[in-house]
């Protein structure tokens, strides 16, 4: 395949449309993107993929566009990708995150793609994974993948990376209920921003509550200890912890397997996720735009059937 | 019959009259809304003017609380002062320009800097490359502003400066400029807009964070205060708010919360309010809501004695608000542009009738381009037969005692004074700015404004409706950017190859060391400026101490989708965004960009936001990206277009180079490219011959525009 050439060879464009293509709604493109990720699963880069989660207006744009900018003047090469929520009755959206990430995306050793989450529940959209496969191949020293963190979205956002980042800001006591939840699962940094001016003392006060929330989850042997830090991206202070911090806990985790056993962990989620789509969407194709289910249905009100009788019935003949 | 009782019979009479004439049921609830929530009665009486808020019916001008005008003669002692905005090109060309006008009748100067200036960068930075001497004149060191002011007697000429992210080096080379003319600092008069709030809100020319900015403010406060005696030390402004779509209760309100937010800054500084409000001014705009604008300036007054009052000031002059006016630019249209003539003279009678201290006119060809000599002249000709000839001038306040002038002044004052208590609640305006609070109210209401037009619900004559099918041919000002950009070059690499680097070093780190330790930097900028260090030089030596402010807004979706909530020709255009989705498994995503420094992103956002809620996925640029950006862009997120909004005359400049930089980035391009913003008919041929696709000029329906952009995008996609 060409764009796969050319997506190795880090060609800007064909990365950028070989995204789009993975991405794509229409059922059509579907076979052309399979090919695509097969072929480019087999040239593996080097990419540490990392999660940026939070809630709305943490300043997730803000961080990554100062912390990414910090890595660029250290030759790093850097991919984003950032989910954005925002979409609005009639489907449109309106993609805001370049004018937060305006010096970053100047850099010819930056590629940055925004995507319409199309209210995918759980932050990550339809294309997510296979865009960071691209990236991967086409070389990138860090992908970073900015969502919103909304309820699930944490899980399946988690489920994409090899380091899971909270960003929160100071004296938000909303997500110290999430840790007790269980946050702590799969987050393995948790950055306090907005560490500057007025908001200092909040900050720290919100860092050394989540330490405390930290101490009473009890650690695996084999597991590296969750980071809690603070930052201010706008004044662009403490970012050369962020990235000492997740050096450390890479290192940490390669040298205890975790970070392969992460990655395999991953691919057969994947694995079961690609089956399911599958199977949904032959259903969805097969059955409920036929008449039969319409009539079946007539009869379930009038008593003449159980629902039951109708899902075993679609059940047997999908399976068939 | 008793009097009073013969009124209400009146009343009641009058009523059914008018519910027959006109066919409705209560003349009671027949209210027109205007744009500030204002419900217009068809009549107004004596009762109404019973029990105001703010207003003293029957209060005398030049006393308390001032409604009435700030003297107690107002024009007929002396007319309001004719003062035109203008300045292009170089200092050289501005300077002939001046002189011209003041001949010919014009009283006061106002400078319009270009905006590589605005925002601090010399003419020869490579990212201003688009923009020198295009919107204003280029000013890069006193040498320029010597020769701004060549022939003109700073000791006589009240000058007017607007300028806010630049204002140090700015007001400082004006400084050395008269010190070397030989006119001693004391006796320079005349104003610097120094109105820094309202930049990170709608003008963009802002450089450093909001904090060192407001320091700066409060330093040109206090050093004018000691040095400058008659010079006002700031323009506090609604003008831009009105013109970025505030309504005129928004325009009012923020102006004035701006106003408390500058005295507390300059009270920080040790200064006693009546050493320095004497010399705050204002600057409001007059659109074409004849009435709502001359209560809008008598509320203003009201107000803002009420506030001065409650932060002690004693001296009448500190209790008074004077203001500029200019008429409203955004009320002036491309189609048909002598109709402009007209519209600009109302608003001027609106504003002389509202008791402005000064005022300028917009000329004909402002949606179109920078004035001409022949459009100049009309404009001021306006000032100049109102005041010579109407009998304006003869008598103080002439519409005070009408119950519909005095009521919706009330109004207009009242509805204000909540916004500015709101604003106070918030901690005051620097606060609400960096929540971008006002940023966002403003832009609602522009949206509005726009899906009222764009419905036919607003009537723009010559635009939707009454248009002429005959579009007269206007001449235009053309200004050869490169040129000008060579001729500043020279004089930059003149002045640097001739001054002594040493002490000039020696006053750009005394300029740095006074930024870290807090004292005040006009003194130190007028060093440097001494020593001939450039506008930039300084800029970029505060920055490195400062930094530079990035805005992030992006605008206010579903605005304009709610006020076209099941219109037809909105949803047959959603529909065909629709079928494209289907077809090419995404929706249509076009890239909405600004570049250079042109900071006029009121279209732009409107665009953005309409378009996202017609359908489209919308990337949204931030402010002052290069083309190169641009391009970057627009192939990493494979859009489908890229839609460039330019109002400030870079387009010749930019667009090409845009184009030039896609071809590189992805030779098999498919991204069409089209225009909107301010592109006089003369240049469309040089951008189709650069492969732009369309060109949207000011007035275009954004339904209509949608539909031709989700066309052409398909076109191209089915090639
Ligand atoms: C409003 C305005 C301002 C406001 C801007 C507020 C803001 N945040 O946007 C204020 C008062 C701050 C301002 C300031 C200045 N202004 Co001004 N301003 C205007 C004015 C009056 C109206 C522009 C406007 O907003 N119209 C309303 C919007 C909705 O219309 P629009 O942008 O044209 O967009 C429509 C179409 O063009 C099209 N469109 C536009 N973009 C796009 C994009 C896409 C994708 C699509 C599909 C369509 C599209 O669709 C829109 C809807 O109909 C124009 C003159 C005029 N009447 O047009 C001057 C004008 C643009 N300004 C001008 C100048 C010089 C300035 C200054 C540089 C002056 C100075 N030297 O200080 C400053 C600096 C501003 C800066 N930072 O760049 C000049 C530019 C001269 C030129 N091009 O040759 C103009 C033309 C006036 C003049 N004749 O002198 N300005
Ligand atoms: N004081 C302060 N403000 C910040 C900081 N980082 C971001 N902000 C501000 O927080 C607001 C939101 O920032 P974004 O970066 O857009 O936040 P986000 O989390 O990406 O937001 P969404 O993508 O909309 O969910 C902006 O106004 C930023 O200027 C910081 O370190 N300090
Ligand atoms: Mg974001």
């Amino acid at each position: 395949m060409e764009l796969v050439k050319k997506v190795l060879n880090n060609d800007r464009a064909s990365i950028a449309k070989a995204i789009t293509l993975v991405e794509s709604s229409n059922p059509k493109d579907k076979e052309e993107s399979k090919q695509l990720i097969s072929s480019l699963i087999n040239h593996p880069g080097h990419s540490i993929r990392v999660g940026f989660s939070g809630p709305p207006g943490v300043g997730k744009s803000t961080f990554i566009e100062s912390f990414g900018t910090y890595l660029v003047n250290k030759n790093y090469k850097l991919a984003i990708l950032a989910i954005d929520p925002s979409s609005n009755i009639t489907g449109g959206s309106i993609l805001g995150d370049k004018t937060r990430m305006s010096e970053i995306s100047k850099s010819q050793n930056t590629f940055i793609r925004s995507t319409p989450s199309k209210g995918s529940l759980g932050g990550v959209s339809y294309g997510t994974r296979e865009a960071s496969i691209i990236l991967d191949a086409a070389g990138y020293d860090f992908i970073f993948i900015e969502t919103v963190g909304v309820g699930q979205s944490e899980t399946m956002a988690a489920n994409l990376v090899d380091i899971f980042t909270l960003i929160v800001g100071p004296g938000s006591g909303d997500e110290l209920q999430g840790i007790k939840k269980g946050i702590t699962e799969y987050a393995d940094i948790f950055i306090v921003n907005k560490n500057d001016g007025d908001l200092k003392l909040q900050a720290s006060k919100t860092a050394s509550d989540y330490k405390s929330a930290l101490s009473f989850y009890s650690k695996q042997d084999n597991q590296a200890a969750k980071e809690v830090l603070l930052v201010s991206s706008i004044e662009k202070q403490g970012m050369d912890t962020v990235i000492d911090t997740i050096n450390e806990i890479i290192k940490f985790n390669k040298l205890n397997k975790i970070f392969d056993l992460r990655r395999e962990n991953q691919l057969s989620y994947w694995i079961k996720e690609e089956i399911r789509n599958q199977i949904q969407s032959k259903l969805d194709l097969e059955v409920g735009n036929d008449t039969e289910l319409f009539d079946m249905t007539k009869a379930v009100i009038k008593g003449e059937i159980s629902i039951y009788d109708v899902s075993d019935h679609f059940l047997y003949k999908f399976l068939k | 019959m008793d009097k009073k009782n013969n009124k209400n019979d009146q009343l009641t009479d009058w009523k059914k009259k008018f519910e027959a004439e006109t066919k409705t049921s209560s003349a009671d609830d027949f209210l027109i809304n205007t744009d500030e929530d204002i419900g217009i009665k068809p009549l107004y009486i004596e009762d109404d003017i019973k029990n105001l808020n703010f207003v003293d019916v029957g209060s005398f001008p030049g006393h308390n609380p001032y409604t009435r005008g700030p003297k107690a003669s107002m024009y007929i002692n002396r007319p309001w002062t004719i003062r035109q905005y203008a300045g292009f090109s170089t200092a050289e060309e501005s300077n002939n320009f001046y002189r011209k006008n003041l001949e010919a009748g014009q009283k006061g100067l106002s400078v319009a800097f270009d905006l590589p200036t605005h925002r601090g960068y010399d003419s020869d930075d490579e990212i201003v490359m688009g923009d020198v001497g295009k919107a204003g004149v280029a000013i890069d060191s006193v040498e320029d502003m010597k020769i701004l002011f060549d022939g003109i007697p700073l000791d006589q000429m009240s000058v007017s400066m607007t300028m806010n992210g630049a204002v140090l080096p700015i007001l400082a080379s004006f400084i050395v400029a008269g010190e070397e003319q030989g006119v001693a600092v004391k006796d320079l008069s005349g104003t610097i807009q120094n109105d820094i709030l309202k930049e990170f809100m709608v003008r963009n020319t802002y450089i450093y964070p909001p904090d060192p900015s407001m320091r700066i403010v409060a330093d040109i406060i206090e050093y004018t205060s000691k040095e400058m005696p008659k010079f006002n030390s700031i323009s506090i402004s609604g003008y831009h708010m009105q013109e970025a779509g505030a309504d005129n209760v928004l325009e009012l309100a923020y102006t004035l919360a701006d106003g408390i937010e500058y005295v507390r800054a300059a009270l920080s500084k040790g200064l006693e309010i009546d050493d320095f409000a004497p010399r705050l001014s204002f600057f409001f705009a007059i659109g074409t809501d004849f009435f709502m604008e001359i209560a809008k300036l008598r509320a203003a007054r009201t107000l803002w004695y009420k506030i001065m009052k409650d932060f002690g000031a004693k001296n009448e002059k500190s209790l008074t608000l004077r203001t500029h006016c200019q008429t409203s630019g955004v009320s002036l249209t491309e189609k048909d542009p002598y109709n402009n003539i007209v519209r600009t003279s109302y608003e001027a009678l609106s504003a002389v009738l509202g008791g402005t201290q000064s005022l300028h006119t917009n000329s004909f060809d402002e949606a179109i381009a920078l004035p001409t000599e022949f459009s100049a002249r009309i404009a001021r000709n306006t000032q100049l037969i109102l005041q010579n000839e109407t009998g304006v001038t003869n008598t103080v306040d002439p519409l005070a005692g009408s119950y519909f002038i005095e009521k919706i002044t009330d109004e207009v004052a009242s509805k204000a004074w909540e916004i500015i208590q709101e604003v106070e609640e918030l901690g005051g305006m620097t606060k609400a700015v960096n929540a971008g609070i006002p940023k966002l109210k403003i832009e609602e209401s522009a949206t509005k404004k726009q899906a009222k037009i764009d419905s036919g619900d607003r009537v723009v004559v010559g635009v939707n409706k009454f248009q002429n099918p005959k579009e007269p041919k206007i001449d235009v000002l053309v200004i050869d950017n490169e040129k000008v950009r060579e001729d500043q070059i020279k004089k930059i690499n003149l002045l640097k190859g001739s001054r002594d680097n040493k002490k000039l070093e020696k006053s750009l780190n005394e300029l740095t060391e006074d930024a870290k330790n807090g004292n005040n930097l006009l003194y130190s900028t007028v060093k440097a400026i001494k020593n001939r260090a450039t506008i930039g030089e300084v800029s970029k030596a505060l920055e490195d101490v400062f930094g530079r402010h990035y805005a992030t807004s992006v605008g206010v979706s579903g605005v304009y989708g709610k006020y076209f909530e099941g219109n037809k020709e909105f949803m047959h255009v959603t529909k065909k965004i629709q079928d494209f989705e289907k077809s090419y498994g995404r929706r249509p995503r076009v890239l909405v960009v600004k570049m250079g420094q042109d900071g006029h992103d009121r279209g732009a956002k409107i665009v953005a936001t309409s378009f996202a809620d017609i359908g489209f996925d919308i990337d949204m640029g931030p402010l002052f990206q290069s083309p190169k950006d641009v391009a970057k862009d627009a192939v990493e997120n494979d859009v489908h277009a890229i839609g460039v909004s330019t109002l400030a005359a870079g387009h010749k400049t930019l667009v090409p180079e845009l184009m030039n930089s896609l071809k590189e980035l992805d030779p098999k391009n498919k991204i069409i490219v089209f225009v909107g913003g301010i592109i006089p008919e003369q240049d469309y041929d040089f951008l189709y011959e650069k492969n732009i696709s369309a060109i949207f000029g000011p007035g275009s329906n954004i339904i209509e525009s949608a539909e031709k952009v989700i066309e052409l995008i398909s076109d191209k996609n089915n090639q």
